[in-house]
């Protein structure tokens, strides 16, 4: 049996990730010692750009959880979770935070220094219930720190209306003088723009980087998409921007010399659902009968762009698109998505990841399945599994079906 | 115990599809829900009946070719009686967004089954006169959704139905309030009868039996039942055979803080300039259902209806996989704990059958409670 593993990467940029995390972890940990606030948030909306340009330091507690899962300290959050009374059913972040900021922080201890204390909590009235819970057990915790609590109607991307947009600008307006009053600091409203132009670059970089996975073979797979890491942290920075044109000129120079991720690309796969952090060697795991996991659903998350003549409205805007696009709000829009993927990235079958801790993106895989199967003719594998709770995974199960939907294909072939 | 004053109602539930179709035949069109948060009065203005769909009375087995398994029991249940054409007679559903499940299922539902109008309608997590007016915004754009089908918005029949919801509301409150008093001779499996039906019958009917039932009530006054008194706390339960094992056992559910029950009544109607407002003005002040609201804010709420009703304990009866109650259980648990109130959590499965386990634990906890 084959024991968990890390993805195998094969781009240069892929494996400077690691410097930039720490990094990043670092100017958290030292906002802490220098005074500037911190701020704990969700992903996935425009409170990032508004901190970047008021000097505030952002923190995302769900990002946390893919670090503690690679450094494999999950288990004793999980321990410390269940001991406190948390159901094994609740959402593998909700439950390795909680454990985290109840268990190790309290110790003092975890990766690249832990996580700093928050001085701000931005608790989010939107996206999905367990993050509404994860910052409700954040808000307990931390009793000293300030909360905001931010309110975005979760609507379908092709429903927004004028009335969504107006009521998401403001919020983005009583999110910036909350912060002026919580902090002292004004937001200076050429930064802002200066933010969100780097913002709409880094948006623009990745919609780039993408679409040279198209290439035959494709240059890079699901098992770099640590990548994704500026786009949830770094947003709106010089950092994110820097990065990813070196990941799009190391891609597009991969793409033009014709190098794939391994020597004989036989078959394309796409992955749906966020992918299993505690072992993201499965991603690699099909290359060994010529499989290469080309595309994933989750990288549409910041497959958006920003209107930089209106920095406000185009953070609102990215604040009401980001969920929506990768959860059930409207399953039509992701279903559209997934088969024009699958279309462009010249996909052979497709891997749905029934995730036990994600409702939102595992609802509606069925319906995917089946518009895979009779409008593009692409057969797809169900398996079972959990994005951070290896107790819900089989290895060998996922093995003995990864194997015979490979022979499959390449029956097909 | 006057089991035979809640038949009517009874016969409402066990005879669902039968009723509904019945209406639907007399040329009544009607929209499905989920979640209590729905606005009711607007689609019921509107010209259509509102349904609100049931699904823990069936076991599944069409439904997991299309949900995972780790979706609560009620939900696949939903969508069990969908895929077996039990609610052809919908037009749609419009669902006010609460839990993640419901939404998925609103999609799934359009995919799967079909309809006219499929509408979750996002609810403001602030009451501030911003959320208020985007409620508004929302509201009216549901209701030229609604005109499309052929409904027809109007003012004073939004009023009319604002104050016939309110009625029905504060005559079940009035139950609610002889209940606390030891007062009402229904037991609690006969008493989520009458809740249930309203989810089915017309309102107008709906009342009108309310208030047969109360008269007889009054006819029939009452002394005082026995029983450990409990408040019930989680989400939808259609089962009353988890209520007779409790009241057979020698407990009283004389509270609750259920979806079928007060949380869906409290308060009865709100207040405003007009219908539409106060339509939002109760969706502010509702009974939170957790999903909505943090657990530390429900304390309080839940201390209260103790205090009012007189139980001396909680039973946490919670769907599996139901996210929003089972986040919060572990503190509402600590703190009730810090306050010398027993509590004891139970998972509804899927299963039929509750006797088994449940019978068991129900015991031990009230034996604790005595």
């Amino acid at each position: 049996m084959e024991q968990p593993t890390k993805s195998k990467k094969r781009l240069a940029t892929a494996k400077e990730l690691s410097a930039i995390i720490i990094e990043y972890y670092r100017e958290c940990n030292q906002a802490r010692i220098e005074g500037r606030p911190v701020g704990w948030m969700p992903p996935m909306n425009g409170a990032i750009e508004i901190f970047y340009a008021m000097g505030l330091q952002p923190v995302f507690p769900e990002n946390w959880s893919p670090i503690c899962a690679a450094f494999g300290l999950t288990p004793e959050n999980f321990r410390v979770t269940e001991q406190m009374g948390y159901s094994q059913d609740l959402c593998g972040y909700l439950r390795n935070i909680n454990g985290y900021v109840h268990g190790l922080m309290k110790q003092g201890g975890g990766p690249l220094g832990g996580l700093p204390e928050p001085d701000i909590i931005i608790s989010p009235g939107a996206g999905c219930i367990p993050v509404m819970k994860i910052f409700h057990i954040l808000e307990e915790r931390f009793p000293d720190a300030k909360v905001f609590r931010a309110d975005l109607p979760q609507v379908a991307v092709e429903d927004i209306q004028e009335d969504h947009l107006r009521y998401a600008v403001d919020e983005i307006r009583r999110l910036i003088d909350f912060l002026a009053e919580t902090t002292g600091r004004r937001l200076d409203y050429d930064r802002l723009e200066e933010v969100v132009i780097l913002s709409d670059r880094a948006c623009e970089l990745w919609d780039e980087i993408m679409a040279f996975r198209k290439s035959i073979p494709t240059p890079f797979s699901a098992a770099e998409i640590g990548i994704m890491f500026v786009m949830v942290t770094r947003q709106g920075t010089r950092t994110a921007v820097d990065y990813l044109t070196r990941v799009r000129d190391e891609v597009r120079e991969r793409s033009r010399a014709g190098i794939g991720v391994i020597e004989n690309e036989r078959v394309r796969l796409f992955w749906d659902n966020i992918p299993p952090w505690f072992n993201m060697g499965l991603l690699n795991y099909f290359e060994g009968a010529g499989g290469v996991m080309v595309a994933e659903t989750y990288s549409a998350a910041w497959s958006l762009r920003l209107n930089v003549k209106n920095p406000i409205e185009a953070l609102a805007m990215k604040s009401l698109m980001s969920y929506p696009m990768v959860s059930c709000v409207s399953i039509k829009k992701r279903k559209e998505m997934v088969l024009r993927a699958c279309r462009d990235y010249h996909i052979d079958g497709a891997i749905l990841h029934s995730n036990k801790s994600c409702h939102p993106i595992t609802l509606g895989q069925m319906d995917i399945k089946r518009a895979l199967e009779n409008e593009l003719g692409i057969p797809s594998l169900v398996i079972d599994g959990d994005h951070m709770d290896e107790r819900n995974f089989s290895l060998a199960q996922f093995q003995t079906r990864a194997d015979a939907f490979m022979e499959m294909l390449l029956s097909k072939k | 115990m006057k089991a035979e004053m809640a038949a009517p109602f009874a016969e409402i539930v066990q005879n669902e599809q039968e009723y509904l179709t019945r209406i639907a035949s007399q040329g009544k069109r009607m929209i499905g829900y989920f979640c209590t948060y729905t606005p009711l009065e607007l689609i019921h203005a509107m010209g259509f009946l509102p349904v609100r769909i049931t699904g823990s009375s069936r076991r599944a087995e069409k439904a997991y070719s299309l949900m995972p398994s780790f979706i609560c029991p009620y939900m696949r249940g939903v969508l069990e009686k969908g895929l077996c054409g039990d609610y052809g007679f919908l037009s749609g559903i419009v669902q006010g967004y609460t839990c993640d499940a419901a939404c998925g299922m609103v999609n799934i539902w359009e995919e799967n089954i079909g309809g006219s109008l499929f509408y979750s309608l996002p609810l403001p997590y602030n009451d501030s006169p911003g959320s208020r007016e985007f409620m508004r915004a929302r509201l009216r754009d549901l209701a030229g959704k609604l005109e499309s089908l052929g409904g027809r918005y109007s003012e004073e029949a939004l009023n009319a139905s604002v104050a016939l919801y309110e009625n029905i509301r504060t005559a079940l409150l009035d139950l609610y309030d002889m209940r606390y008093r030891g007062a009402l001779p229904l037991s609690a499996a006969a008493f989520l009868q009458v809740i249930l039906a309203g989810f089915i019958a017309s309102p107008e009917d709906y009342l009108r039996m309310i208030r047969e039932l109360m008269s007889s009530l009054d006819r029939e006054s009452d002394q005082q039942r026995g029983g450990v008194p409990l408040l019930v706390s989680g989400s939808i339960i259609e089962n009353p055979r988890f209520f007779e094992i409790i009241e057979d056992r020698g407990g009283r559910v004389i509270a609750d803080d259920l979806c079928t029950g007060y949380r869906g009544l409290q308060p009865p109607a709100g207040s405003g300039v007009d219908a539409m407002d106060a339509l939002i003005d109760r969706f502010m002040k509702r009974f939170p259902c957790p999903s909505r609201i943090r657990a530390v804010e429900r304390l309080p709420l839940l201390l209260d209806l103790l205090q009012a009703s007189g139980a001396r304990g909680v039973l946490f009866l919670l769907q599996k996989f139901c996210t929003p109650h089972l986040a919060d259980h572990p503190m509402l648990y600590r703190e009730m704990n810090a306050r010398g109130i027993p509590s004891l959590e139970v998972e509804i499965e899927e299963s039929l059958d509750v006797d088994g386990q449940f019978l068991t634990r129900i015991e031990s906890f009230l034996e604790i409670l005595r």
